[in-house]
């Protein structure tokens, strides 16, 4: 279960590194003078579909492993209950 | 578990496989472009952590003073959900403002608010976990004075002058947009209701291991 | 009745510290290291970093307080008074104002020491406006400390309860905190916006009123078994 655990955060934080990376500029180059545009190249602007990209899986991803925990705490809390009911019923016909 | 909970698991899952074939359709915001859709899931998030919150307060009022600890599970339930919530609501944000502000974080009103009201669910939960006995009372505390920060961190964008969309947002909301976010807030909701279902079992079942512990020690 | 309770409250506490002044000494001394820290650490080359007066002297009463609270009611853990006090035929509501006023007095003593200081070591104005930053630090002190005395009383049967009552307290009084840096550091501008100051005092108020009505409410139910 620790394996899984540290899987999840391993391919978590991949997702997360990779949008951080997409989503920097590059360094500029040396320049001699300065030219004004009024808007930004297609190139030049922030892509925004690691960021979306990102966002939904982190969502799914999230949701996911809540219900897992979930499911596994409840099953673990069933198997206890099953078995004290099981010693009960062993201690009072004994 | 209620008869219903599987087949309304299965609706569930069902209209979160359609809901991205909606969002893919919605025409694209004139200014935020692609990166607006992260609103699809982001209110709808935001809205559950605001629900969850005032949940969590109302089942505490009721423990606080009626004792009954039905209401006490409930709020437990609730505290976590409005944790899982909150860290959709505030990781979705910062990617949508990265590309929509420029920025990841604005210590603005809305968010410097939500967070706080973040934390005041995680410290919830440390207390249920770490208090000891009689730790279900001052949760109940606790939850009282973070639900009384719900109202201010939903009104708080339309008083101060903010970087965060202000509420008449959803209100004037065009039809092409409006359809795919009242999909995905029905999705989430029922979504929170499940998860309040299975983690209220899971604090009723462990009340009956102790109840049984307790029975065996008499 | 009421009011005759607080009174005993208080002079009993007031009596109990006065004998050895334990509290109040520490307190003190460790708002004096804090910001003597804060000083250590944000001053480069001999000067202050601009506008950090007002957070650093917040952060120095939000520190100083949090380690008064515990102190103060690990004194009644340690004796039992405090089941001694809810076991007395006086109201519940009565005996919170009572310790909630100690408090109050406790930090005032505080931020007497604590005012000078980060007025000198910041070169801060602090006392060009005298009379608002009393109401500022007043009304902040109080949100601050109703909170604060609500959760530390609450907490002194719970397990892990020194590092508890920060996790608690903080979140919620952290607009508290917010209002009053704000208010504090519109006061050390040197042209003075009287309408903004008048709006974060409102704030203040605001949540001193809200969390004073919660915690009257939630003080018997919470100290009950």
């Amino acid at each position: 279960m620790t394996l899984l655990r540290t899987l999840l955060v391993v391919v978590l934080a991949c997702a997360a590194d990779g949008a951080l990376v997409l989503a920097q500029q590059p360094p500029p180059q040396q320049q001699d003078e300065f030219v004004p545009i009024d808007e930004l190249p297609p190139q030049d602007q922030l892509p925004a579909a690691p960021l979306l990209v990102t966002a939904y899986s982190f969502v799914v991803l999230a949701l996911f492993a809540y219900v897992v925990s979930v499911a596994r705490r409840l099953t673990t809390v069933q198997r206890e209950l099953e078995r004290l009911e099981g010693d009960l019923k062993r201690g009072d016909s004994a | 578990m209620p008869k219903s909970f599987m087949p309304l698991a299965v609706v569930c899952g069902l209209m979160f496989a359609v809901s991205p074939i909606l969002i893919a359709d919605a025409p694209y915001e004139s200014t935020m472009g692609l990166v607006q859709k992260i609103f699809y899931v982001h209110l709808p998030s935001a809205w559950m952590f605001l629900l969850g919150a005032i949940v969590c307060g109302i089942a505490s009022v009721r423990f606080l003073f009626r004792g009954d600890p039905r209401q006490d599970r409930l709020a437990w339930a609730a505290a976590e959900l409005v944790v899982l919530f909150g860290v959709l609501t505030l990781v979705t944000g910062p990617l949508w403002a990265r590309k929509a502000w420029g920025v990841w974080w604005q210590w603005d009103v809305r968010l410097t608010a939500s967070l706080m009201g973040w934390m005041v669910a995680v410290a919830y939960l440390l207390l249920r976990k770490y208090g000891g006995p009689g730790s279900d009372k001052l949760a109940a505390g606790l939850a009282l004075f973070g639900m009384a920060n719900v109202p201010f961190i939903y009104i708080s964008v339309n008083y101060w002058r903010t970087i965060h969309p202000t509420t008449s947002v959803v209100p004037t909301l065009p039809t092409s947009f409006g359809v795919p976010l009242w999909f995905s807030a029905a999705t989430f909701l029922l979504l929170f209701l499940l998860l309040l279902r299975m983690r209220v079992r899971l604090e009723e079942q462990r009340a009956r291991v102790d109840a049984l512990y307790l029975s065996m020690d008499a | 009745m009421f009011a005759h309770i607080v009174w005993l409250v208080l002079r009993k506490d007031f009596t109990i510290e006065v004998r050895s002044l334990e509290i109040a000494y520490t307190t003190i001394f460790f708002s004096i290291s804090c910001v003597l820290v804060f000083a250590f650490a944000l001053v480069q080359e001999g000067r202050a970093p601009e506008g950090g007066a007002a957070g650093i002297l917040w952060i120095a009463i939000a520190f100083a307080g949090t380690l008064a609270l515990g102190r103060t009611f690990e004194r009644e853990r340690q004796a039992e008074t405090l089941r001694a006090l809810l076991l007395a035929p006086a109201a519940r509501p009565a005996v919170y104002v009572g310790k909630l006023l100690g408090i109050i007095i406790l930090l005032t003593a505080a931020e007497a020491v604590l005012v000078p200081l980060v007025a000198l070591l910041f070169q801060a104005p602090l006392f060009a406006h005298p009379f608002w930053l009393v109401l500022i630090l007043l009304t902040g002190t109080i949100g601050f400390a109703a909170v604060g005395t609500l959760f530390a009383a609450m907490l002194v049967r719970a397990r892990s309860r020194d590092v508890l009552l920060p996790v608690l307290l903080y979140p919620i009084t952290v607009p508290v905190i917010i209002a009053g840096v704000r208010a504090t550091a519109t006061l050390l501008e040197p042209e003075v916006d009287t309408g903004v100051l008048q709006v974060w005092f409102a704030l203040l108020v605001c949540f001193d009123v809200v969390f004073l009505t919660l915690a009257l409410w939630t003080f018997e139910p919470l100290m009950t078994d």
